[in-house]
């Protein structure tokens, strides 16, 4: 399907959600790169209604043929709706859909940010001069994710509870059966990090929260003038333990080569504080360790499905592929020289 | 095969990014080509050093096990280890050679939690013995990654 294909089905799916406007159109359908998850399409709509004329710009969301993450897209879109009216900057959630009879596939409409960029976690200074406001900014809206109640702002809808004790064991259980299905290649370094994730469980949250699930560098879009506008790609939430979301955000991988400024932003100490202030909860060294060793081992499960994808033909996405490559290599680097203090440590 | 094989795949990550990617104005399309860019740049280097990689890599884990299978008891694993260690690479084909680093990728992890479940007095060097090659071999495999200013 071509976009110029797009466009006219998107305008009777409109039409039909918006029984008050007439001459819907849709133009200017582009793919946007990155949504390896998800195909991201930026559009516009414009139609008449009570006599004026009205634009919006639009993001859909669809479900792809195979993807990087494979998850329900009723759990993001239901995240966008739940954050949203709590003044989080989340774009506005506005039709789900998963009759196929319209674009093929399961999809989702929200609004379009416009005037904003989002950066490469792969750049060595992906926010320049705004690293520092941004920063700030990034660790307060993941405390404020974190001390969210989940149940007030509807997030844990289709969500079956989950005990603090529990959560360790689920997430895990949960990316160990990616790797048993999709590694196309025995892998030590991670095979060894579910042992040790095993042989140490982490000490339980003090409350569930809500987890993002991939807050990171790249995953929300900011203006020009340094303020974030809106939190992304939330296809991974849950409901778990808050510090599994501070230690994706401070994994060595959206770092490049500074560990020590989490995201190529503002360094650990002050980003922890922020978000201990933000959320009122503490960033326990032993569950944080914990988290961060798991982070790593959950990146190893994506990029060793990305590289199945890919290898089979499910999904020619080049992002795939580099993310099997390149990915695959950081965190097996880093999981080993983590993996190899801990065993001194245990021995001793 | 001249020119070499990382100067044209070199050649043509510049090319994709200065003179291919400024002209193509669909955003998705960009993006693919600077990341087609990158890995070209990545199978610069992959190219030349693969074979030798994958050689010294099974290389290491044949001399591991041969340690491992003077001090292992398990009768079935000393076993393994001790047919692992006299095998050779027959081809330096890549294919060839992956083939031979997953069967010996998977006798590690096997050797790996037995290791880790002893209290036998060989067990804590043997460990430190396996992540000193872990360490190395995933150090070895570091992609380099382009500077792009």
């Amino acid at each position: 399907m071509t976009m110029d294909d797009l466009a006219p089905r998107i305008a009777a799916y409109l039409a039909r959600k918006m029984p008050q406007a007439s001459q819907i159109e849709v133009s200017g359908v582009s793919r946007i790169h990155g949504g390896a998850s998800r195909e991201t399409f930026r559009l516009s709509a414009s139609w008449s209604e009570s006599g004026k004329s009205k634009t919006r710009p639009l993001i859909l969301r669809r479900d792809p043929v195979a993807s990087l993450i494979e998850t329900e897209r009723d759990i993001e879109y239901n995240a966008y709706r739940a954050f949203h009216p709590t003044g989080l900057p989340v774009p506005e959630p506005l039709y789900l859909e998963t009759d196929l009879k319209w674009l093929d596939r399961p999809f989702f409409i929200m609004e379009q940010i416009e005037g904003c960029s989002a950066a490469s976690p792969f750049n060595a200074e992906p926010y320049g001069p705004l690293a520092e406001t941004l920063g700030r900014q990034f660790w307060t809206h993941l405390g404020r994710i974190a001390a969210a109640d989940p149940k007030a702002i509807g997030f844990d809808a289709n969500m079956g509870d989950i005990a603090p004790a529990d959560c360790w064991k689920h997430e895990l259980d949960k990316w160990e059966k990616v790797i048993d299905e999709d590694e196309l290649a025995p892998q030590p370094v991670a095979r060894a990090a579910i042992r040790w994730l095993r042989r140490n469980p982490p000490p339980p949250p003090p409350k569930i929260s809500v987890v993002h699930g991939d807050y990171r560098t790249g995953n929300f879009l900011f203006n020009p003038e340094g303020h974030i506008r809106a939190i992304l790609d939330w296809e991974m939430c849950h409901l778990g333990d808050p510090l599994e979301d501070v230690a994706w955000a401070a994994d060595p991988l959206w770092a490049f080569q500074r560990p020590d400024r989490p995201g190529g932003m503002i360094g650990r100490a002050e980003a922890f504080a922020i978000w201990e202030k933000e959320s009122g909860l503490k960033v326990d060294p032993e569950r944080l360790r914990w988290w961060e060793v798991f982070n790593s081992l959950k990146g190893l499960a994506i990029w060793i499905s990305a590289g199945k994808e890919y290898q089979t033909g499910a999904n020619r996405d080049p992002v795939l592929a580099f993310s099997s490559w390149y990915c695959t290599d950081v965190h097996n680097r880093v999981l080993a020289k983590r993996l190899a203090e801990l065993s001194r440590e245990a021995r001793q | 095969m001249k020119p070499d094989v990382d100067q044209v795949m070199q050649g043509f990550f510049g090319t994709l990014l200065m003179d291919v990617a400024p002209h193509l104005n669909a955003e998705y399309s960009m993006g693919n080509v600077g990341i087609m860019g990158m890995m070209m740049f990545m199978t610069a280097e992959e190219h030349d050093r693969a074979a030798e990689i994958r050689v010294a890599e099974n290389t290491e884990m044949r001399a591991l096990f041969g340690e491992a299978a003077r001090v292992v008891e398990d009768a079935s694993l000393k076993a393994r280890l001790g047919e692992a260690a006299g095998s050779r690479d027959a081809s330096l084909r890549i294919k060839a050679l992956d083939r031979a680093n997953a069967a010996l990728g998977g006798l590690l992890v096997d050797l790996q939690t037995h290791v880790e479940a002893s209290k036998a007095p060989w067990a804590g060097p043997l460990e430190a013995r396996i992540w000193d090659y872990l360490v190395a071999a995933t150090e070895r495999r570091k992609l380099p990654f382009p500077s792009l200013g």
